[in-house]
Formats: structure tokens, C-alpha cells, sequence
């Protein structure tokens, strides 16, 4: 049976590597040659500061687009993530502010992500609402509430201990921590687990995985619950980077952690991509807001530059698939 | 193929880049700018005729008691319990004013017609207001002077002829002077400075830029503009771009413009972190609150915004001399108490005066 689906050619190690992990290695050799050639500009470039400063300043983006790549290979999409973490930010620094133990205020925003995501996961799994209009309802709710509740006072004068983010181990900022061993437990998990495996499946086929005794909506609940909990380190990363917490939602942020995800090479159709891909991605970005200043470049570039690489990497997708589906 | 496109694009926006970096800096708006004298004499005031409304058939209140409300955008934030503090001093010092401010909780237009409404029904002598919408309000202002109520508008302004005066607190030129000359003070004539903005089509932000640009090339023309980023309005962003300015420039950078609230407590957290405090200055356009950390630390020395006690002063003195017929259509002045002689600007605005610079001195001493 094996033989009509798999071609009987054996692919050298490398191309098996560019095969599964193609818009991986895609995104690592943009940074590469980025760090060469911006490099070779300013040298400047390659200190120490300024490497900490790319590594770690988008961490938050890279950590909430694990949750958002899960999502998106499971089949779905979560345009409300941005809301999310402006809320859970919020709520982080009111509850520090308010004399609560440091711990408390790092605990429960997580808790209420999870929460939150996983009621948003139920909505889309058992009541049948397609995931883009739940979220962008959850969107507005959580938009206008932050506003009304906050009036859109900045928290200030959070203790100390709050400041995680600011914490360096070995003079490594603790966001690139957060990045890094996040991103490899879960890449692990969903390429060894059953139950990450079975993301894919739901997400690639979902009547063929109900067929093989999957359960797709208890797999589209989890995977939401998890993103919250992704949101939830998120917002903690972004609230205590500085002094202050500006209580709103961040611009744009939700479409940046989204594209993170699709360029690092999850395929907006479910099914493919790893959470490899999304830091990446989001690693990259980090480098082209620098590198653009570096370069003398307006920051309009980096929106320019963005779509450029999602219509790109969108096309290529299609091409793999078109590619592998052909007989 | 990404790489490629990349590349393109990156060699393609650094040719667009240099173009444009040639002209004055970059962020700037390209209306014609108005630099004031160097050293601190008033600007010379547009010829423009009074614009503003009259009440019909007010009655002669010249050294009479007075009932006048304030009705700010909201109450019970910050920036306008200042203000209504310094209309509370101008009515305890004239003596002859009953001030009070009542207001929305929220920043609401249509709560605050009704409360400017329920005041005329009431029957008061004077409304002060701050807009949240300058054509929304104008029929309840038009509605008070035809009951002859005198009208003055303070911080927002609403159409021209809805009110008598406008007290306008900080003209594009004179925060300019101001953020160019303290900077200049904390670095010297020949430093190197970067801006943050937040677009470079924000309009208040060019214009901010464009005198910054022409006053310094008037009165600091050593100082050297390395760039202009944009961070939106976002602070994490703001964070890092300035970062990334003090990363490229090294020792070469020596003061960074915050052009918004947002950019400037983030371009001083950035110099924080960075261990650069007191060898890269940041002078900028700020509330005290977000800038007290800093300014404590003595990491930021100039905070350049109004100062709001003395705008609900000015406001309050200015509606007295209205009422008391002392101030008249065609006037180039008025005297507003220990503020002294205020400017009029623009037809019918008055001019607060030159910004207030907030300092280590001071800034405990607000809290918005």
C-alpha cells in the first residue's frame, strides 16, 4: 500500500531536512545573512547590546506565537491574542500595584488566560462558531472592557521583585530563557506526543482524525487552553520589561504574532509548520526593526518588508502542497 | 527567494532613505515654521480680527460676585484637578468669584452637554469648559451667551464663535524652543541627538519637529540631528527603538528628543537599562507622573509640558476680566494676576505663555 503514496526515491539527509523543515531553514538564513550584511554596514550591530536587545526584545512576541502556531496548525485562528495580553498585562501590574505578593500577580494572569481561552476553545469546538468571528468577539470584549475599566491610566510604581523580564542569569536577559526552553518543550512534545501529534491531525484532516478515534473538539479546547497559557507568559514578559504599563491594547500586536507564525512556516490551512519556525520568525522580525534602523531605513519598511515575506512564504506553501498532492 | 526579496527591499529602502535624509529632519511637516527670538521675547502675534461669540443681553457685572462652573473634559484624573485647583486660587484671590467644577466621570461629550445645559438652566454668571468635542459642543456654548452668560474655553477648544475667549496653553513654537534650548543646556551646542516619535505623519508631532528643526537652526545651528524613528504610540516599541538608537551611535549620541507621553518615559527607561543615565540626555514631552521615576533618579532633568494650575488660573482670571468688560474684542492683552500680562493669539485665543518645564525641583509637586 505504501507504494502508491511514497516515491521510491531515497532523498539525500539534507533534502529530507529542507523538506520537513524548509521555511525553518528559509527564516534562519534570512537572519543569517541580515546579521552578515547589516554586520558588515555598522558593526555596531554585532555588540553584545545590541544582539541582547534583538534577542530578548521580542521575546514576548516569539512566546505568544507558540500558542499562536498551535492554533493555527490545529486548524484555526486567534485574532484576539493582542486584547489578551493588554488585559492580562493589566492585571499583572494592578494586582503588583495593589500590594498583592509578586507571586499572585505572576500567577494569576496565566490562570485567567487559560481560563478565558479555554471558554473562547469550547465556543469554537462545541457551539460550532468558526474560530475568526469567536476571536474577533473576543476581541472587541476584551478592547472595549480594558478601556472602560482602565480609562486608560498607566500602572506605575510596581515593587521591584515585579520586574522578571528585567532579571538577567549569566547576562542573558530572562525573556531569551523564556523563548528558548519553551520553544523546544513544545516543539518536542508535538513531534512526539500523541496528543501533539494529534494537533496535526485534527488540524490537517479533521473527519479523518475523528475517523481514527480522535477527539477534534477536545483537541481544539486544549490547544486554546494552552495558548492562553502562552498569552498569559506573554503579557508577563511584556508588562515587566519597563516601569510602566500602558493598560491598552498594544497596536498590531495580534497580527504580528500571527505572521510571526505563518512566516516561520505554519501554513494558514492547518496541519504543518513548527513552533521551531514561529520563534524564528518572530527572532527575524526583531532584526528587521533593527536592521532597519541601522540601515537609516524608515520603519514603513518593516510593514512593507512583512507583507512582502508573508505573500512569499504564502505562495511557497501552496507550491509545496500543490507539489506533494500532484500524483 | 525571501532572501532575495529581502535584500531588494532593503537596498531599495536605503536608497529611498538617503533621499530624503538630505533635507531637514526627517519627521517634520512641511507647513512654513515660525521660530521665535533666541532669547525668549515673544513671538510677534498674527494681525488675525476676533473670531470669537458674544453673549447677548449679559448684564453689567463689572466688580460684582460672580457664579462661575467649570466643566472640564472629566473629573477626578489628575491633569484636571490641577486645573480646577488653579481656577480655585484665581477665584480666592479676585475675591468676587464663586468657582465651582462639576463634570462627567468620563470623557464624554454628551454627558457634558448636559451638564453645561443643567448649569444654564441653573443660572450661572460664567462657564469655563475643556471640550471633548469642539463641534458637538458648540450649540449648549451658543445656548449660554444667548442667555448672556459669559463663555471661556480652556485646554480643547471648540468652534471659534461657541465662546468668548480660548486660553491656549503651548503654541508648536514655543514647546519647540523649549524642548531645542534644554537640551542644548544639558549637552552643549555641538551634541548629537535622535528623535522619537511616534509617525511621521502624526500631525502635532511634525509640526513639534519642523520648529524644532528651524529653531535649532536658528539659535543652535551646531547641534547635529543623527535621525528620527518612529514608535507609534506604543511603549514597548518606543522602548526599542531607542534602545537600538543608543546601540548604533555609541558614545556619538547625546541626547534623545521623546517626542510623545509614550516615547519619552520609554527612551529614559531605555538610557536606564543601558547604563547610559547622565551621559545621554532625555528632554521631552511628558506628564510628571510617567516621568517621575526618573527625574528622581536624576536620570531626565527637563520635562517640557504646561503647567495646568496655572491654565484653570489663567482660564479663571481671563473669564473675570471678560465679565468686567476689561477685556474686549481687539485686544492684544489681558492681565491675568500673578501670571502677568498674557498674549492674545489667533483672533481670539490667549497664550498661557512659554511652556513649563518640569525638574527635579518640581515635579513631586503635581500628580497627573
Amino acid at each position: 500500500m505504501s507504494d502508491i503514496a511514497i516515491p521510491i526515491r531515497r532523498p539525500s539527509t539534507f533534502a529530507r531536512l529542507f523538506e520537513a523543515y524548509g521555511q525553518e531553514i528559509v527564516v534562519l538564513a534570512a537572519i543569517v545573512v541580515l546579521f552578515a550584511i547589516v554586520g558588515m554596514v555598522n558593526p555596531r550591530f554585532l555588540s553584545d547590546t545590541n544582539l541582547t536587545s534583538i534577542f530578548s526584545g521580542n521575546a514576548y512576541i516569539a512566546v505568544a506565537a507558540i500558542g499562536m502556531a498551535m492554533v493555527i496548525i490545529s486548524g484555526h485562528i486567534d485574532v484576539s491574542v493582542g486584547s489578551l495580553i493588554g488585559v492580562l498585562a493589566t492585571i499583572a501590574g494592578t494586582l503588583a500595584v495593589s500590594g498583592y505578593p509578586i507571586w499572585v500577580a505572576w500567577l494569576v494572569p496565566v490562570l485567567v488566560g487559560i481560563a478565558i481561552n479555554t471558554c473562547l476553545g469550547a465556543l469554537i469546538a462545541y457551539m460550532r462558531i468558526p474560530s475568526i468571528v469567536a476571536t474577533l468577539g473576543m476581541l472587541s470584549i476584551l478592547k472595549g472592557g480594558l478601556i472602560s475599566a482602565t480609562g486608560g491610566t498607566w500602572i506605575t510604581g510596581m515593587p521591584p521583585g515585579f520586574f522578571i523580564a528585567q532579571a538577567r542569569l549569566f547576562g542573558i536577559p530572562s525573556p531569551v530563557y523564556f523563548m528558548v526552553v519553551l520553544t523546544i518543550l513544545v516543539a518536542l512534545w508535538m513531534r512526539y506526543s500523541a496528543t501533539g501529534r494529534s494537533i496535526y491531525a485534527v488540524g490537517g484532516n479533521g473527519e479523518a482524525a475523528r475517523a481514527s478515534g480522535l477527539n477534534p473538539e477536545r483537541t481544539c479546547v486544549l490547544v486554546f487552553a494552552l495558548h492562553g497559557f502562552f498569552a498569559g507568559i506573554a503579557a508577563l514578559l511584556f508588562a515587566t520589561q519597563l516601569q510602566v504599563i500602558q493598560s491598552t491594547v498594544p497596536p498590531n500586536l495580534e497580527l504580528t504574532v500571527i505572521t510571526a507564525a505563518v512566516i516561520g512556516g505554519v501554513s494558514i490551512l492547518g496541519g504543518t509548520g513548527t513552533v521551531i519556525g514561529s520563534t524564528l520568525a518572530a527572532i527575524l522580525f526583531a532584526c528587521i526593526g533593527s536592521a532597519l534602523i541601522f540601515l537609516n531605513v524608515s520603519a514603513y519598511w518593516l510593514r512593507a518588508v512583512l507583507g512582502l515575506l508573508i505573500l512569499a512564504t504564502v505562495l511557497a506553501d501552496m507550491a509545496r502542497r500543490r507539489r506533494s498532492f500532484s500524483p | 527567494m525571501i532572501r532575495k526579496t529581502l535584500f531588494a527591499a532593503a537596498a531599495l529602502a536605503a536608497m529611498a532613505g538617503s533621499a530624503f535624509a538630505a533635507s531637514a529632519w526627517t519627521g517634520g511637516d512641511d507647513l512654513p515654521t515660525n521660530p521665535l527670538a533666541c532669547d525668549g521675547t515673544a513671538g510677534a502675534a498674527a494681525a488675525k480680527p476676533y473670531d470669537g461669540g458674544e453673549p447677548t443681553g449679559a448684564p453689567d457685572r463689572k466688580a460684582k460676585k460672580i457664579t462661575v462652573v467649570d466643566v472640564p473634559k472629566l473629573i477626578g484624573i489628575g491633569y484636571f484637578n490641577a486645573t480646577s485647583k488653579g481656577i480655585a486660587d484665581a477665584a480666592k484671590e479676585l475675591g468676587n468669584v464663586d468657582a465651582k467644577t462639576d463634570g462627567p466621570t468620563q470623557a464624554n461629550i454628551d454627558q457634558q452637554i448636559t451638564f453645561i445645559d443643567n448649569y444654564i438652566t441653573s443660572g450661572v454668571d460664567g462657564i469655563l469648559f475643556a471640550a471633548n468635542d469642539p463641534v458637538a459642543i458648540a450649540p449648549v456654548l451658543k445656548k449660554a451667551l444667548s442667555k448672556g452668560i459669559n463663555v471661556v474655553g480652556y485646554d480643547a477648544n471648540s468652534q471659534p464663535d461657541a465662546r468668548q475667549w480660548f486660553v491656549n496653553q503651548a503654541e508648536f513654537n514655543g514647546i519647540a524652543k523649549a524642548m531645542v534650548d534644554n537640551l542644548a543646556k544639558e549637552i552643549g551646542e555641538e551634541g548629537a541627538f535622535a528623535i522619537v516619535t511616534s509617525t511621521f505623519t502624526t500631525p502635532n508631532q511634525a509640526r513639534w519637529i519642523a520648529e524644532m528643526a528651524a529653531y535649532a537652526e536658528k539659535c543652535h545651528p551646531k547641534m547635529k540631528w543623527l535621525e528620527t524613528v518612529e514608535a507609534q504610540e506604543d511603549n514597548v516599541l518606543s522602548f526599542n527603538q531607542a534602545t537600538t538608537l543608543i546601540n548604533k551611535y555609541g558614545d556619538e549620541l547625546k541626547g534623545i528628543f521623546g517626542m510623545t507621553s509614550v516615547a519619552t518615559p520609554a527612551s529614559a527607561e531605555a538610557v536606564t537599562q543601558a547604563n547610559k543615565c547622565g551621559t545621554i540626555a532625555v528632554v521631552g514631552l511628558a506628564t510628571p507622573n510617567a516621568m517621575k521615576p526618573y527625574v528622581e533618579k536624576d536620570c531626565v532633568k527637563s520635562v517640557v509640558l504646561w503647567n495646568p494650575v496655572d491654565l484653570g488660573y489663567a482660564a479663571m482670571q481671563v473669564l473675570r476680566a471678560v465679565a468686567d468688560g476689561d477685556l474686549k474684542p481687539g485686544a492684544t492683552s489681558v492681565k491675568a494676576g500673578k501670571l502677568g500680562e498674557l498674549q492674545v493669539i489667533n483672533g481670539s485665543e490667549i497664550l498661557l505663555g512659554a511652556p513649563f518645564v518640569f525638574s527635579k525641583e518640581n515635579i513631586g509637586q503635581f500628580d497627573f
